[in-house]
Formats: structure tokens, C-alpha cells, sequence
């Protein structure tokens, strides 16, 4: 790899005037067709492309091969067919894999929305099978998640490392006390939340996890702790939502939590109680909380009887009040709750 | 006709923070001062700017695209697919002013094709899901039977086996050789193989279990899940109880190809997994009550222009117009598949009708979202002063954006849904000899048994994606009819007409001719 591209210092020359080129034959996109809405490329794209096309024509894999197409992917990295040739010859040269990952990291970190950096590291790691460097990786992606928090390919990547490499001792036990942190920037970053369900709910059982009923208690306290800071933070419900349908737990046991959200202003901190298993409303909520009158609503209709009509009379309250955006659909439950009534 | 506004305590409230705000809220709050300035003024109906689009869209057609498009040179079939689908969608047909353009779109779609099946971003690329997909679509607009035509070129064989090769032991598939897994290229992959009849069991083993899979505590759907751990060492029988993670929280693009993908196997769990000789095999579920809520969620407030977003507490984007816009109407399609059928079921049992409390007859427009409010994001926020569309103001316009907020304008202003009429035509018309005839996998069953089962699969694979129609009388349009588009096929992203012709070619059908279909039992919309 010391021969790996440099595209600061000396200009570019074309492939096409380069000697240690010679031996391949360029081959132009289009052959005998008039491409209707062609791209406008650079001579440079267009000349390193064509040696590319070349290049997989013959089938060679070469060191050269691996200059090709890290100049290409630099120039778009969005060229799934390079970055697939460029692994295949990274594989058959029986090149140095986590040198190539050092040398991703720059990538990730220029094309961080682009698929391919993260599934090339993917198939790195799928193939150097090695726990030392998925511990790297998860350092790498806490830094690259840094500066844009919500990427979904480095999440996606992040959850991929941890259940394929499923280490207990070693990938597993920071998840948690990081995504606190995340949650604590920023309580309503949903990556951070999804991630928190994946760790905890979705991926088998950890160690120190075998008791379930103290994890669903950790969780809903977790839980209700960032809902009282942030009433209307749709994402912390949803967990919420998430944690007790995963746990077939009844919303009906939220009943005395919610219900101080649901209502038109905070209560006056004088006159409640303080309990430590129900925070309330922080000082500066929104009320009331939309979310909570959608879990209100979905407790009574739970409950069915008369309790599908003190639902009805909270779906009309959306409808044609506090969320008329969604009239629609909070017709719709009003619709199948009738039905399902019957 | 335009959008009673109400006024109420939530006009145009900006979304609450609470009194803590964090980046995610500091950045919403931004995004709504902005679209704020967009906001469409009383009395000024928005206007779809329709020629400065078609102008954008020929530009592109004609003259091509400039050198920072570079970056799309691996999805040049898509550049195609988005830039004739968006003349189809303002109603340009490519026989009228974009006669010259018919042949050479056919051949650089075909110069794509891989040697060995699928097809690439261009030529010389290696074939992969998504730009097979774009292609193919591509081709259902510009193309036509017959040598030249660019259907009969298509090498379905080929692209069959090459399909299987992609295949993984959890129902999924890989986009390309070497790539990664995830539901778009499924989804891709079923679009394709329900188009060009090469749909078969073995192609869609497992493929329902793995969608599920994919569904987040959320209700919608991540990118993929994480299947390994199910993986048996004799590559047979996956273990259905071991946890299959998702990978990726819920998003609006997986979300949409997710739904659409389950709306397309549906004819395959109906058929394969009802109880046979060999035992009941557990047919996986997915929540639609969690989806619907899901897709509900994901429409902005006022402030927001009732534009949609792809994710919890992102921001809105003009393309999610058509992800989650189209996708929420393959949900209302495939609710109103459950209505109706239970509806049919009722009118057995005299009387059930009565216990209905009015709501049935009150409702013309039973969409999750809000219509009017999605055509207003589209109209006001997301069209491009000098033509093309995009995210939001004040981004430029692009082929990708330009697309998707005219699909997505299509779909909040007309109701493509299945229709039990249209379904019952279709099937009394079938020949299932010329379907056979016309299959493209190049694949023999063993027996008899086998072979009706996969003829049924055939049948009811055509007949489900064509029994989606418009119904007459539903359509809104913000700003008034001079605003229309055509209206597209939820599944696909193509008018009903296009599905139709590609379809009835490689079925070898004749298709029965459509009548206006009025919503039964309904007043009129607008009444
Ligand atoms: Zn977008």
C-alpha cells in the first residue's frame, strides 16, 4: 500500500499517457450507442474509468489495480463496481486488510454518506475475524458518530460489529453507559434510542442481564426519567411504547405516570407528592403532551367498554384540536376501535 | 377543491421543546423559520410550476448532466427512470415531445445490462439491485415488445440465476455480488420479478420471514436485520426463534420498500404457507396497526407545511413525499383489502351494517395521512424557482428530488387502491397456458401439484398488483385541478397504464378494458 494515490501534491497525469499503463487497453462507456442524458465527466473520471472497464475486462488484479480504483473511489464514491473490484484484488494480492482499513478511516470520515465506505469496512472485518480490531472499530465509529450523530450506515455498521462479532467481555459492556452519554447531548437523537433497544432488548440476553424483570424496571424508570425532561419527545415514547409491547407488559400499568401529562398545564410542584417511581412534568412542558394523550387513548381502548369511548373522546380531541395535522388518522382509530367494539 | 383549514390551537405551532432544547430541537426550530417564509398566503392558491419542470426534466434528457452528477455515474439507469417517470408524471408522453428520445433510452438502458444477468449503473458496471430496478422500470415507460423494443432484450433467464445467486439462508439477498444486504434490494428484486414473470417459490423462500424481521419497535422498518445467528450449518431450515435484531432504526425509504415488498408477497403467503401435505408452516406477521402509526408519525406539523420526514425527529424532506406518502398509501390500500373483504363477510350477516354509527358513509377519503397538507410541502416548499424540485427551501433541485416530490404529489392527490371488481375481472380473464408459456426463470417443477401451485402464483401475482386502481372521485387538488399529475402505482412508482403493458407482455395477457371506477356506496368527495 505504499504506493497508495496521492491527490494533493503533483497533478494527476491521464492513465492513457502513463508507460506502466501501456499494457492495458482502455474501453469507452458507450460502444456504438448514442447515450441519451450522458454525464458530463471530467477528462481525469473519464480516462481513469475507461482503464477501469479495461482492467475488468482482462481480469487483472494487480497493485496497480488497487491505485485505479482508489483514485476512482476518491473521485465517486459511489462506484459500488470499484469498490468491489478493488476488494477482490485486495483478497487475491493477499494484501495487508488493516492497512486498508487505516486507510478507510480517512474515507469514512470525506464520504460519510456513502454506502460503500461502510460496507467495505464491513467485509474488511468480516475477513481479518478478528475481535482486536472490532474493538478499533467501535472506537472509530463512537469518533465518526461524533460529528454526525444520526448517520445510518455507521449505526447500522456499529449494530452489525456487535451482534456479528458478539463478544461479551469485550464489545458488549460499553454499549450502554454510551448511549446514556448520547441520550444525555441529546434526548432526542432516535438513532441513540434504537440503538439502546437493539443492545437491550433486541440482541439476546447480556451476562449481567439475566433478570429480566429488573431490566424492564431499569428501563421504564430510564425511560420515564427523559420523558419528564422533554414531554413531547416523541422518540422516548416510542421506546416506551417498544419496551412494553417487547415485554408484553399492559400500557395500563403507566396509567398514574401518564396522566399528569396529559392534562392542559403543570400541576403546581406545591401540591404533588414527589414519587420517585412517576416523575412528572418538568417545569418548562408542553402540556398537554401529544404522545401521552395518544398512550391515554390506547390504555382506555385496552381496556374496551366504556372505555372505547373515553377514547373516542381523546382521538377527537387530536383530530379536531391539538393535532387536526393528523385528523385523518386519529379517524382511523376512532373507525377500528368501533368496529372492534362490536 | 382545497383544504378546509381549521383554526385551532395548533395552527402553525412550532414543535414544543419543552424548555430543553437539544441539537435535534435547536436544528427543527431552524427548519421552520425558514419554512415559515413559505408558509402559502390567503387567497394565492399554490401553483405547480409544470412547465419550468418539464423544461428541467428535458434539460436533463436533452442536453444531459453537468459534471457534478459524476457522483451518480454508478445509478445512470436511475437518472433515466427518474427523469421518464417524471414526464409521465406531468403527463409527457415520450410520443409527443420527447418522440426522438424513445430508441436511444432503450439502447443506453440496455447498454446496462450485464453479460451474465441484471443490470449495472451503466455499462461495464457490475449488475446490482437497485439500478436493475431503474432499468427495468425505465423500460416499462420507453420500451415495447418486439425486436428493438427493449423488452424482449431483457434476458429474464439470465437475471433469474443471477438473482438466486444473491440469495442468503435468511430469505434475504444481497444487492450484488460481494454487497450488502437490505430491504431496498429486495424490494427491487420482487418489483423486477413480478413484472417480468420470473416470480417462484424458490426465489421467495424465506423472504416474508426476513421482512418481518425487519420491522422496528417502532413500527416501521430498518435497513436489514442480522440473520446469522439463524443460520443452520446445513444451510437448510433457519431457526425462526433465535432474535434477528434489525439493523437501523426505522426509515422512511426501507419503510416504503418494506411495504411494498410485503404487499407483493402476500399472493405467496396466501398460497404457501396455508396448510399442506406437509404440515402448516407458521406464516410471519408483521404489526399494521404499529406501521399505520408509524407512517401517521412521520407527517410534520403545520409549521413543517405538513411536509414528511423519514425518521423520528429528522427533519422533513420533499422525497419522503413518495416514500412514506406512497408507502402509507400501500397501507390504506392493503387496510381497504381488509375492509372490503370483512365488509363482504358482514353483508352475509344481515343487519351488521346498522352498528357502523355513520362512519362508513361519512368517509370519502380514508388515507393515514393528510392529503391537502402533503400537497401543500410539494407546492409551496419544495418546487425550485427555476424548475425541478427538492428537499426544502434552500436547497437546489435534483433528478432524484424532482422525482420523488412529483410522485409523492401524486400519491396525496389521487387513491390508487385494489379493487375487488377490477381483481374478479382480472382473474375470469386469465390464461394460464400463455402465462406458463411466456415464464421467464427457465424453470421446471417436479410435479404436478407443484406446477398448479406455481400457476396460481402467477395468476394471483398479476392479478393482485393489477387490481390497484384509481377511485373515481377521490382525487384532491390543492391549488385546484390545474395542479394535477398522474396518478402512479403505489407498488411500482409507475401509472397503472405502464404496469399494465409491461406486465401483459410478459404474461402473454389481454387485458380486460377498464372501466371509471366509482367508490361504492359513498358520497361524492367535496360534497
Ligand atoms: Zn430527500
Amino acid at each position: 500500500m505504499s504506493a497508495a494515490f496521492d491527490d494533493s501534491s503533483d497533478e494527476q497525469q491521464l492513465y492513457a499517457a502513463d508507460p506502466e499503463w501501456a499494457d492495458v487497453v482502455p474501453l469507452q462507456q458507450y460502444e456504438g450507442v448514442d447515450p441519451i442524458a450522458p454525464i458530463f465527466y471530467s477528462e481525469e473520471y473519464k480516462d481513469a474509468t475507461d482503464y477501469f472497464r479495461g482492467i475488468v475486462k482482462t481480469g487483472e488484479m494487480s497493485p496497480k489495480v488497487l491505485k485505479l480504483t482508489e483514485h476512482i473511489i476518491r473521485m465517486n464514491p459511489a462506484h459500488y463496481s470499484a469498490w468491489q473490484y478493488r476488494y477482490k484484488t485486495l483478497i487475491a494480492l493477499n494484501s495487508p486488510l488493516k492497512a486498508e482499513l487505516e486507510l478507510m478511516d480517512n474515507f469514512a470520515i470525506q464520504f460519510l454518506k456513502t454506502y460503500q465506505v461502510w460496507h467495505h469496512r464491513r467485509l474488511l472485518l468480516g475477513a481479518l475475524r478478528s475481535v482486536d480490531v472490532a474493538v478499533r472499530e467501535l472506537a472509530f465509529v463512537t469518533r465518526t458518530l461524533r460529528t454526525d450523530t444520526k448517520n445510518y450506515h455507521t449505526w447500522s455498521y456499529r449494530q452489525w460489529i456487535l451482534a456479528h462479532f458478539n463478544d461479551e467481555a469485550r464489545l458488549w459492556p460499553g454499549e450502554l453507559p454510551w448511549v446514556e452519554e448520547l441520550l444525555e447531548e441529546d434526548v432526542r437523537n432516535n438513532s441513540a434510542w434504537h440503538h439502546r433497544f437493539f443492545v437491550v432488548w433486541q440482541s439476546g440476553v447480556r451476562r449481567d442481564e439475566v433478570d429480566r424483570e429488573e431490566v424492564l424496571r431499569r428501563e421504564l424508570a430510564f425511560t420515564k426519567e427523559k420523558i419528564s425532561l422533554a414531554p413531547n419527545n416523541q422518540s422516548a415514547w416510542n421506546y416506551l411504547r417498544g419496551v412494553l409491547d417487547h415485554t408484553h407488559t399492559p400500557y395500563a400499568s403507566l396509567t398514574s405516570f401518564v396522566q399528569p401529562y396529559t392534562v392542559g398545564a403543570p400541576s403546581d410542584p406545591e401540591d404533588s407528592i414527589v414519587d420517585l417511581e412517576n416523575p412528572r412534568p418538568s417545569a418548562g412542558a408542553e402540556l398537554p403532551s401529544l404522545p401521552a394523550l395518544e398512550f391515554l387513548a390506547d390504555i382506555y381502548e385496552a381496556e374496551g367498554g366504556d372505555g372505547i369511548s373515553k377514547a373516542v373522546r381523546i382521538w377527537k380531541s387530536l383530530a379536531d384540536e391539538h393535532d387536526t395535522i393528523r385528523k385523518k388518522y386519529w379517524e382511523y382509530r376512532i373507525k377500528d376501535a368501533l368496529h372492534g367494539a362490536q | 377543491m382545497t383544504s378546509s383549514e381549521p383554526t385551532t390551537s395548533d395552527q402553525l405551532r412550532p414543535t414544543p421543546t419543552d424548555g430543553y432544547p437539544s441539537p435535534t430541537s435547536r436544528l427543527q426550530t431552524a427548519t421552520e423559520d425558514i419554512l415559515r417564509a413559505h408558509q402559502p398566503s390567503a387567497g394565492t392558491p399554490p401553483i405547480l410550476n409544470r412547465n419550468l419542470h418539464i423544461q428541467y426534466l428535458l434539460r436533463n434528457l436533452q442536453q444531459g448532466f453537468p459534471e457534478r452528477y459524476t457522483s451518480q455515474d454508478a445509478s445512470q439507469t436511475w437518472l433515466l427512470f427518474w427523469t421518464l417517470q417524471g414526464f409521465s408524471t406531468l403527463g409527457i408522453g415520450l410520443d409527443d415531445r420527447t418522440k426522438q428520445r424513445r430508441a436511444p433510452s432503450i439502447d443506453t438502458l440496455l447498454a446496462a445490462q450485464h453479460p451474465e444477468g441484471g443490470f449495472g449503473g451503466g455499462p461495464g458496471q457490475l449488475a446490482h439491485q437497485l439500478p436493475t430496478f431503474a432499468a427495468v422500470s425505465a423500460l416499462a415507460i420507453a420500451g415495447r415488445p418486439g425486436p428493438g423494443g427493449g423488452w424482449d432484450e431483457i434476458d429474464r433467464a439470465k437475471m433469474y440465476t443471477w438473482f438466486l445467486s444473491l440469495k442468503q439462508p435468511d430469505g434475504s439477498f444481497k444487492v450484488s455480488h460481494d454487497g450488502e444486504v437490505d430491504v431496498r434490494g429486495l424490494y427491487c428484486l420482487l418489483v423486477c420479478a413480478t413484472l417480468l414473470n420470473i416470480l417462484t417459490p424458490e426465489l421467495l423462500a424465506g423472504v416474508p420471514e426476513f421482512l418481518a424481521s425487519c420491522q422496528t419497535y417502532e413500527g416501521g422498518f430498518g435497513s436489514a436485520s442480522f440473520g446469522e445467528w439463524a443460520f443452520r450449518e446445513d444451510g437448510h431450515a433457519p431457526d425462526y426463534s433465535a432474535p434477528r435484531p434489525t439493523l437501523g432504526e426505522a426509515h422512511g425509504g426501507y419503510t416504503y420498500c418494506a411495504t411494498a415488498a410485503w404487499a407483493l408477497v402476500q399472493p405467496y403467503l396466501r398460497l404457501y404457507y396455508a396448510p399442506t401435505p406437509a404440515g402448516p408452516k407458521p406464516a410471519p406477521t408483521i404489526s399494521m396497526r404499529g406501521l399505520a402509526r408509524w407512517y401517521a408519525t412521520m407527517q410534520g406539523g403545520r409549521a413543517e407545511l405538513g411536509g414528511l420526514r423519514g425518521r423520528t425527529n429528522k427533519l422533513v424532506d420533499g422525497c419522503y413525499a413518495w416514500w412514506v406518502g406512497g408507502g402509507a398509501a400501500v397501507v390504506a390500500g392493503m387496510l381497504k383489502e381488509q375492509e372490503d373483504a370483512r365488509a363482504g363477510a358482514e353483508e352475509l350477516q344481515e343487519g351488521a351494517e346498522a352498528q357502523n354509527e355513520g362512519w362508513e358513509d361519512e368517509e370519502v377519503d380514508d388515507s393515514l395521512l393528510n392529503r391537502p397538507a402533503l400537497q401543500q410541502y410539494v407546492l409551496c416548499a419544495a418546487q425550485h424557482p427555476a424548475g425541478g424540485l427538492r428537499d426544502k427551501p434552500p436547497k437546489h433541485a435534483d433528478a432524484y428530488h424532482t422525482l420523488y416530490c412529483l410522485s409523492g404529489l401524486s400519491a396525496a392527490q389521487h387513491r390508487v387502491v385494489p379493487n375487488a371488481s377490477r381483481r374478479a375481472t382480472l382473474r375470469s380473464s386469465w390464461d394460464a397456458d400463455k402465462a406458463r408459456s411466456m415464464e421467464g426463470s427457465a424453470t421446471a417443477s417436479s410435479s404436478d401439484g407443484e406446477q398448479s401451485l406455481l400457476d396460481e402464483l402467477r395468476r394471483e401475482s398479476f392479478v393482485s398488483a393489477l387490481s390497484w386502481l384509481e377511485e373515481e372521485g377521490t382525487e384532491q387538488y390543492v391549488g385546484g385541478a390545474v395542479n394535477r399529475v398522474n396518478a402512479t402505482h403505489p407498488l411500482f412508482d409507475l401509472t397503472v397504464t405502464h404496469a399494465e403493458g409491461i406486465m401483459a407482455h410478459f404474461y402473454g395477457q389481454t387485458l380486460p378494458v377498464r372501466r371509471p371506477q366509482p367508490r361504492p356506496r359513498n358520497k361524492p368527495a367535496d360534497a
